[in-house]
């Protein structure tokens, strides 16, 4: 009987462990509970510029859609001729071919493999089933109210807007659901085009300003940012200016709407990131950090 | 042997008459076994010596009761069990053919030595009503040793040597498979209590061993009647008594013999506690009797050495045109069945089953139902013996069908071929055939319009209206020239209501189907367009989420598109969902056109059906002869005293009508209703084709 367990004696230190009979309660813990408590693990600073030059994605974004609405409104109205639109689309999809090889040295297209007959097939697929498609396209909407294409129209440029990959990490983006909502914002609008080559005209340059555009912009913002910053103060004073000449009003409140994004938002988000308080400590849930894939094949 | 016997000669007996029983002919049975030689002195029925009679002989005295009927006997007429506390209760027995087989009845040793009798349990039995009145002897029957039942099939008369019963138990048994023995005695006391007949009596069981040996016993007053079952060797149970607990069930020997029971419908519900015997022994009495018909056989003019009682035919009077009839009906299936072989391997001809011809044959319903009718015809006809009572009631059944058809058949013909009936019909078709297509035609231009002020597209709109009217332009134009020879293709199709009423009704159907062929037309046009836009939607609107669909996992599963694969899709999808009211619209309306004629043809199609598949034989019976189909049986307390035997009687409960007529169902002609209303519904929005009606021979390719 010498060797009874010394259990009840002081030196019974409690241990963090389970599978050990032990004197105590099962919700024990001791005065070292609290020595693990950690703050702010993953909390990340941010520099007031940085997220101002980061917003400029979503600045992009807004200026392309006010753009392409406000080339529609001139369409329609008769104040924009397609043959113009079609050439400076053409003459300006060239250039940001040409620049789309040169930023990079073609070291995009050697990783992606993919060959400039590619690149001709997909031009020549776009034309020929929009020019093909166009008579179509313009009697398509006939029967419906103009208040119900416009309702449609803005839904779906909203839904471009939400599920635009702005290079956030999360469920909701999806680049292909947005590219289709704009492509059929795009055919409804201009199905209400007075004449088919209207319809043909303005769903191509849809395709150029929400396919196109963003491909070299994100090349763009990758290797030089500077001229980045540069093509979007250009692009959005372009597109504050298309505005202007449509509406005085619409065009003071996007700008008040471009600036509350460029330099409110970021500027709130530094302030409130002060105020940021996240507790860690042994309560968290068990995290695996050993990459265990391994087990799986 | 040794046995002699100067009972068995009717003269002899005749003079040998014993002066204390007054209506009784007295008989000696002298036997003479080997070791024990004993007189025994027995009543003689009086049964045999009536039977000996010239019919126009009234019969002696007393003679009238020795085949009363049950219910001339008052003791046991049903309505005196309907006192307040009678209790009535329900058994219904199980499948006849799940009873283990009873053939093998063991032998009154080895019932002996097995003695699976429990203890305090009522030992039944069943003793035919018409046997009620039948003078004292033996009683004949076969023990059920699993339900502690003895079923009583006849009552043997004195005087009798016992080795020709014995003969005839083994000849019955032969013959019918079932465990018939001597199972006691029976004692039917008209005047006096006679002691002498009760030793003899008791005295017969060592001659015919049985365990347990039953000894019934009725009283002069025809009111009571007492029955005991003793055991001669000693129970093994110890405290057990010697004697069982009785329980005299009555049954109707005709009835039980020719009724066929079913499986019950739902669970019995045990009114009183007094079920007697189980689902399997109610089985085992009803398959005994119908088995020993044997026993039966002799009716009341045969001279056999043996006398028994039981229930006999009233003698058969049509007896000549029934033999009549059964000798015909072998050569008449003879040679109609080689007529049908030969229509049947006419229509198996090579040449009818080239493509267009098969494929034409098999969706004409007129042949499908011709095609049935040979095959029902060649049942009914084949030479081969129906092999059990299910086979002989479906012969019945198709044949009184067929029969009743080309009853109703040949009415219809005579009504259509008098007063030029069908001429006024031919002027009366294409008007109407005319009026359809006009109203078609309004209904394509109320289309082609803004119908309902939907908003269309006008352009889709405009091209499938022209198509549709063209359509219709050249079915106007194909009745017009049909139009001459109309009367004359009704005259023919008139003839053909001879073969039947279901025949005329699917040539109706045919023709119906026939001449709303524009409507089918535009249905299927309208299904196939919409089908596709539907399809080509839903899958579209995946691409549109950046998913597909997976074909090896069978799910949706999300994927990277090229650019030009999402640019093209999506212009298709748009261009689609706006053209998709236009077709949808044509669709619904000729969906619904072409639902109003299959509702038109399925109602024909029902009332074929009904003609083709109703039992009307069965049906008949279970009308007039309502014991012939039984569903079980239930009980009626006849009397019950305290010290008395409990007597009950056993009365057949016809099946229900709606349990004939399930059972009895035959096989129609193969066409049925191949949807349930949701998966219904499901292909109408999908745009697939329905057939309603499809035939039995497509399920193959």
């Amino acid at each position: 009987m010498g060797t009874q367990p010394v259990a009840d004696t002081e030196e019974a230190k409690w241990q963090k462990v389970l599978y050990e009979r032990q004197p105590f309660p099962d919700n024990y813990v001791d005065r070292r509970f609290l020595e693990e408590l950690r703050k702010n693990i993953h909390a990340r600073k941010y520099q007031y510029w940085a997220v101002v030059f980061e917003s400029s994605v979503v600045i992009q974004q807004l200026c392309s859609v006010c753009v392409f609405v406000v080339i529609w409104w001139y369409m329609d109205e008769g104040l924009l001729a397609p043959q113009w639109l079609f050439g400076t689309g053409l003459a300006s999809s060239l250039i940001g071919y040409v620049l789309f090889d040169l930023i990079d040295g073609g070291e995009g297209r050697k990783k992606s493999g993919r060959t400039r007959w590619a690149d001709l097939k997909s031009a020549l697929v776009f034309i020929t089933f929009t020019y093909g498609f166009s008579p179509v396209l313009k009697t398509l909407t006939e029967s419906v109210s103009t208040d119900t294409i416009y309702a449609m129209s803005v839904f779906m440029l909203l839904g471009h807007l939400i599920f635009f990959d702005y290079g956030a990490n999360a469920a909701i983006v999806s680049s292909t659901l947005s590219l289709n909502m704009a492509i059929f914002a795009s055919v409804c609008l201009a199905s209400r085009l007075p004449r088919s080559l209207h319809a043909f005209i303005m769903v191509t340059f849809a395709i150029q300003i929400f396919a196109l555009w963003p491909m070299l912009q994100k090349k763009l913002k990758a290797c030089t940012p500077r001229s980045y910053v540069g093509v979007t103060l250009l692009f959005a004073f372009s597109a504050l200016g298309g505005l202007l000449s449509i509406s005085a009003v619409g065009a003071v409140l996007f700008a008040l709407l471009l600036v509350s994004i460029s330099c409110l938002c970021p500027f709130y988000l530094t302030r409130l990131q002060l105020f940021k308080e996240n507790i860690h400590g042994p309560w968290d849930e068990a995290e695996i950090k050993e990459d265990l894939s391994r087990f799986l094949s | 042997m040794g046995y002699k016997s100067w009972g068995g000669d009717m003269n002899a007996s005749a003079g040998a008459r014993m002066p204390h029983e007054g209506d009784k002919d007295a008989a000696r049975a002298c036997l003479r076994l080997p070791g024990l030689e004993r007189c025994v002195r027995g009543t003689l029925g009086r049964g045999r010596r009536a039977a000996r009679a010239p019919l126009g002989a009234g019969p002696s005295r007393g003679n009238a009761g020795s085949r009363r009927k049950w219910g001339s006997c008052p003791a046991a007429r049903p309505r005196q069990g309907w006192g307040p506390g009678a209790a009535s209760a329900v058994v219904r027995s199980g499948r006849p053919d799940a009873v283990p087989d009873p053939m093998p009845t063991p032998p009154p040793e080895s019932a002996a030595r097995g003695n699976s009798r429990v203890p305090g349990m009522v030992l039944k039995a069943f003793f035919p009503t018409c046997c009620a009145s039948a003078d004292s002897g033996l009683l004949v029957g076969r023990w059920v040793p699993e339900q502690t039942s003895a079923v009583v099939l006849a009552v043997v008369h004195f005087p009798f040597i016992p080795i020709q019963v014995k003969e005839l138990l083994a000849r019955v048994q032969q013959a019918s498979q079932v465990g018939v023995a001597v199972l006691g005695t029976w004692c039917h006391r008209r005047q006096d209590a006679e002691e002498s007949l009760g030793h003899f009596l008791e005295g017969l069981g060592a001659i015919f061993s049985h365990e347990p040996w039953l000894q019934l016993c009725r009283e002069r007053g025809s009111k009571f009647w007492s029955c005991k079952a003793t055991r001669r060797q000693a129970p093994t149970c110890p405290g057990a008594p010697g004697e069982d607990q009785v329980m005299l069930v009555f049954y109707d020997q005709r009835k039980v013999l020719l009724s066929q029971l079913h499986p019950p419908v739902a669970l019995p519900d045990h009114q009183a506690g007094d079920a007697v015997a189980g689902a399997g022994g109610l089985a085992a009495v009803f398959d005994t009797v119908a088995r020993s018909e044997e026993l039966f056989r002799s009716d009341r003019f045969d001279e056999g050495p043996v006398r028994l009682s039981h229930w006999q035919s009233e003698g058969v009077e049509a007896s000549i045109l029934a033999e009549l009839a059964k000798r015909a009906s072998g050569p008449i299936c003879l040679l109609l069945g080689g007529l049908l072989s030969l229509v049947s391997a006419a229509s198996a001809c090579r040449v009818l089953q080239l493509w267009p011809l098969s494929f034409i044959w098999s969706k004409l319903s007129t042949c499908e139902q011709l095609r049935h009718r040979l095959e029902q015809l060649t049942f009914v006809f084949s030479t081969q013996k129906a092999e059990n009572p299910t086979q002989l009631m479906r012969k019945a059944n198709v044949l009184v069908s067929v029969l009743l058809d080309v009853a109703l058949g040949l009415a219809l013909l005579s009504w259509l071929h008098g007063k030029d009936r069908i001429g006024h019909l031919a002027e009366a078709l294409v008007p109407v055939a005319d009026h359809v297509a006009e109203e078609l035609q309004h209904l394509l231009q109320w289309l082609m319009g803004a119908p309902a002020g939907l908003k269309m597209n006008r352009a889709l709109d405009q091209v499938l209206g022209r198509f549709f009217l063209y359509h219709l332009h050249l079915w106007i134009s194909y009745i017009h020239l049909m139009s001459p020879f109309i009367e004359r293709i009704l005259w023919h199709v008139g003839l053909s209501a001879c073969l039947g009423l279901t025949v005329a009704l699917s040539i109706l159907s045919d023709i119906i189907a026939l001449l709303t062929f524009h409507i089918y037309c535009f249905y299927v046009y309208g299904a196939r367009l919409y089908c596709l836009k539907i399809c080509g939607l839903s899958s579209l609107w995946r691409l549109f989420r950046g998913k597909k669909w997976n074909v090896l996992r069978q799910r949706v599963d999300s994927c990277s598109y090229d650019l030009d694969q999402l640019f093209i899709g999506t212009l298709l999808f748009t261009i689609l969902l706006f053209l998709l009211p236009t077709t949808a619209l044509y669709y619904l309306v000729f969906t619904l056109l072409r639902l109003l004629v299959v509702a038109v043809q399925g109602l024909i199609h029902v009332l074929v059906d009904l003609i083709n598949s109703l039992p009307l034989y069965s049906l008949g019976l279970r009308l007039c002869r309502p014991y012939r189909l039984a569903a079980g049986v239930k009980f009626r307390v006849l009397e019950h005293e305290a010290d008395r035997p409990l007597r009950l009687l056993m009365q057949i409960n016809p099946l229900p009508f709606s349990h004939v007529i399930r059972t009895y169902r035959l096989p129609s002609c193969g066409c049925h209703p191949t949807h349930s209303w949701g998966s219904l519904c499901r292909k109408l929005f999908f745009g697939e084709l329905i057939y309603p009606w499809r035939q039995k021979g497509d399920k193959r390719d």
